[in-house]
């Protein structure tokens, strides 16, 4: 863990909806190897604090710093185009239903991040074959979405997020539609895919049994944080 | 502390299925809101540009069949060659009718899966489905008159039998436009109901059945042995003299090529997607060639109005040009009929690319509401936008050009002598088809630009999901 020079940090955001206040001036910083649990209830404003970190929605004020290889980076400053390049090459994303492509197979909805930063197909099919197998999915490559059980196709969605070689992961309820036997080995498979590599993983969740496995836990109320647990 | 008083359940909650008010079930269900007004608006459109096609066409065949021989020598002709038309246009008609009442019973898979959550049954559930889509049909359709009157003026201008054919004589009468509200309003029930064979409601949620059945190679050998017979019939055409048997060797010459286009062409299309899966560099490459292949079936049916018009306008067109060129001792009457043929043909071309276009912007813009969490996902992903849009344009124009010009070209095949001898007499005639066809293939282009505005909507405003 590394919180001196932290990966990713926010400082005072704030994010409102027409009257209904997302982020109240939050202030967050995640290092390298480092696994946060944001908790809160419905309406809190997790959702909105991950989009705001990982430049899917700009703050309305405040400052989003990302430490990438050739430099800070403020997240806030940059154009739309400029963060979507961000999200693709620096930043990777698990979501609670995967949201794979469906008529994509498992190896090409994997590769689809390396051939949108430019990889040859067959690089990029290579690649993602040895992130699918890293993960328990060795021989199913060619079965389509649909073709797999939800732990699975989240597996899929976890070799997806880090075939970049992204260093920061976010990922919104990754276990939410899984059973809990399931939902343990997926979190497993990304806690060693990302915080073991040494890079940061940031989840939104409400389960508390995932918030134990991370190495912090930060709860939010009314667009606020509230004082820091540390959980492991 | 007070304690609360909780409301005492009904003596029995027997389910009586038989009596499920299923009319007052699916008003109360669809009443608009914020989402579901793009739901109800979507096939409510394609109802009434669907009305208003089937009207402006049928305006037309009336208006022959009103003919006698004492207005004109060939109104026997022109009313046989106006229910040739009408049959053609039959085909991307059904498709746009039939997309616009999958649509309807597909856009509310939310509310049935919650339905069928509370207990309803699969038959109320249908039926709920068949009467909504039959309701927004019927308004659809309505619209659809206005547009049909809207329309009457500007179509009235096209000549036949050398004069302007006048708005008048497009009118169909009270009888037939209560008649084709009723048609629209069952096709528009049999296709809900169809559609909803095709996806499971459960109480869990809405899944489009696994994959269509594969494509059997015996299709491209049945349709080989009818194309060779076709080419026989079509290659005895130059030996006939008579105008009324050529129509007819023409005639069955199209009845064989449609039957056969429809017999091979989802087969051909998804070998075509499969020589382009491999072929994909891209991920927009990737994506069109494996949505097309998740069902050549669907990507067919909706460009195979197309494939029908475009094997018509070089067979036919072809067959009446070089007619043309061999008759220059022939009547004045004779010529009109020639120069209308051409322009029917024209006509029937341009309506099939409208219906397609109509067909592809109603779709397009259902399947982005359809597709709206993933689209959005993919945005977070950082996929740029010209790659969504691209993988977009290149699922609907691969198969498009694939149909049109591939149908063109079977069609070019049959007629090959009359081709060859056209095109150095009466090279205009060819180009005008040529033309026509591009024309058509850029309609359909622009009515998919035309649903990008959904696509920015959806994206702009992530955070509702």
């Amino acid at each position: 863990m590394n919180i001196d020079s932290p990966l990713l940090s926010g400082s005072a955001l704030v994010k409102t909806y027409g009257s209904s206040t997302a982020l109240a001036g939050v202030d967050i910083s995640i290092g390298g190897g480092e696994s946060v649990a944001i908790m809160g209830a419905s309406g809190s404003g997790k959702t909105t604090l991950l989009h705001a970190l990982a430049g899917i929605t700009a703050p309305d004020s405040g400052r989003v710093e990302f430490q990438s290889p050739s430099g800070p980076v403020d997240v806030t400053r940059l154009n739309e185009r400029e963060r979507s390049r961000l999200r693709r090459e620096a930043f990777g994303f698990v979501f609670q239903q995967g949201l794979l492509i469906p008529e994509l197979t498992a190896i090409e909805n994997t590769a689809l991040p390396l051939m949108l930063a430019g990889y040859p197909r067959r690089e990029a099919e290579g690649r993602a074959q040895h992130w699918l197998a890293a993960l328990g999915l060795a021989g199913m490559e060619a079965r389509r979405i649909g073709e797999l059980s939800g732990g699975q196709a989240q597996r899929v969605a976890i070799a997806r997020a880090q075939v970049t070689g992204a260093t920061v992961v976010f990922a919104d309820e990754p276990t939410g539609a899984l059973d809990s036997t399931t939902s343990d080995e997926v979190l497993t498979a990304l806690l060693e895919s990302t915080v073991g590599q040494g890079h940061a993983l940031l989840i939104v969740t409400h389960d508390e049994t995932v918030a134990a496995r991370c190495s912090r836990v930060i709860r939010l109320r009314d667009g606020r944080v509230l004082p820091e647990v540390v959980a492991a | 502390m007070t304690a609360t008083t909780f409301p005492r359940p009904p003596a029995s909650v027997r389910s009586r299925p038989d009596r499920a008010p299923v009319a007052r079930l699916t008003w109360l269900l669809a009443r608009p809101s914020a989402q579901s007004a793009a739901v109800l608006l979507l096939p409510g459109i394609a109802f009434a540009v669907t009305t208003a096609l089937v009207l402006i066409v049928l305006g037309g065949g009336l208006m022959f069949w009103r003919w006698t021989p004492e207005d004109n020598t060939d109104a026997m002709v022109y009313q046989t060659l106006s229910v040739l038309a009408l049959v053609l246009l039959l085909v991307p008609l059904a498709s746009l009718g039939g997309a616009a009442a999958r649509l309807s019973a597909r856009r509310r898979d939310d509310r049935l899966a919650t339905l069928r959550l509370l207990g309803a049954t699969p038959a109320v559930v249908t039926q709920m489905t068949v009467l909504e889509s039959t309701a927004i049909a019927v308004l659809g359709s309505l619209a659809g008159i206005v547009l049909y009157l809207i329309s009457m003026p500007f179509v009235g201008l096209i000549p036949f039998a050398g004069a302007a054919i006048g708005a008048g004589e497009l009118w169909v009468g009270p009888g037939v436009l209560a008649l084709v509200v009723v048609a629209v309003a069952a096709l528009a029930a049999i296709s809900a109901a169809i559609g909803l064979r095709q996806v499971t409601v459960s109480p869990l949620g809405v899944r489009t059945r696994q994959t269509a059945p594969r494509m059997h190679w015996m299709r491209i050998v049945i349709g080989s042995v009818a194309i060779l017979g076709a080419y026989v019939l079509l290659g005895s055409m130059s030996e006939v003299a008579d105008a009324a048997l050529t129509i007819a060797v023409l005639g069955t010459g199209i009845g064989i090529g449609i039957g056969v286009l429809n017999l091979i062409g989802p087969w051909a299309l998804g070998i075509a997607a499969k020589l382009s899966l491999g072929r994909a560099k891209t991920a927009a490459g990737l994506i069109a060639a494996r949505g097309i292949l998740e069902s050549p079936k669907a990507a067919w049916r909706q460009v195979s109005g197309v494939a029908m018009t475009s094997f018509i306008a070089v067979v036919a067109g072809t067959g009446i040009a070089f007619v043309d060129t061999l008759t220059g001792d022939y009547d004045e009457d004779t010529m009109l009929l020639l120069a209308d043929v051409r322009t029917g043909i024209i006509i029937t071309v341009v309506a099939s690319f409208l219906m397609v276009a109509c067909s592809v912007g109603v779709n397009q813009a259902a399947s982005i509401l359809d597709r709206r969490d993933l689209y959005v996902s993919l945005d977070r992903l950082g996929m740029p936008r010209e790659v969504i849009e691209s993988s977009r344009s290149r699922t609907i124009m691969g198969p498009l050009r694939f149909v049109a010009f591939g149908s063109a070209l079977i069609g070019a095949a049959l007629v090959l002598p009359l081709v060859g001898i056209t095109f150095i007499v009466a090279p205009a005639s060819l180009l005008i088809i040529a033309g026509c066809l591009l024309g058509g293939v850029l309609l359909v282009w622009l009515s998919l630009k035309a649903t990008s505005p959904v696509l920015t909507r959806v994206l702009s405003q992530p955070e509702r999901l």
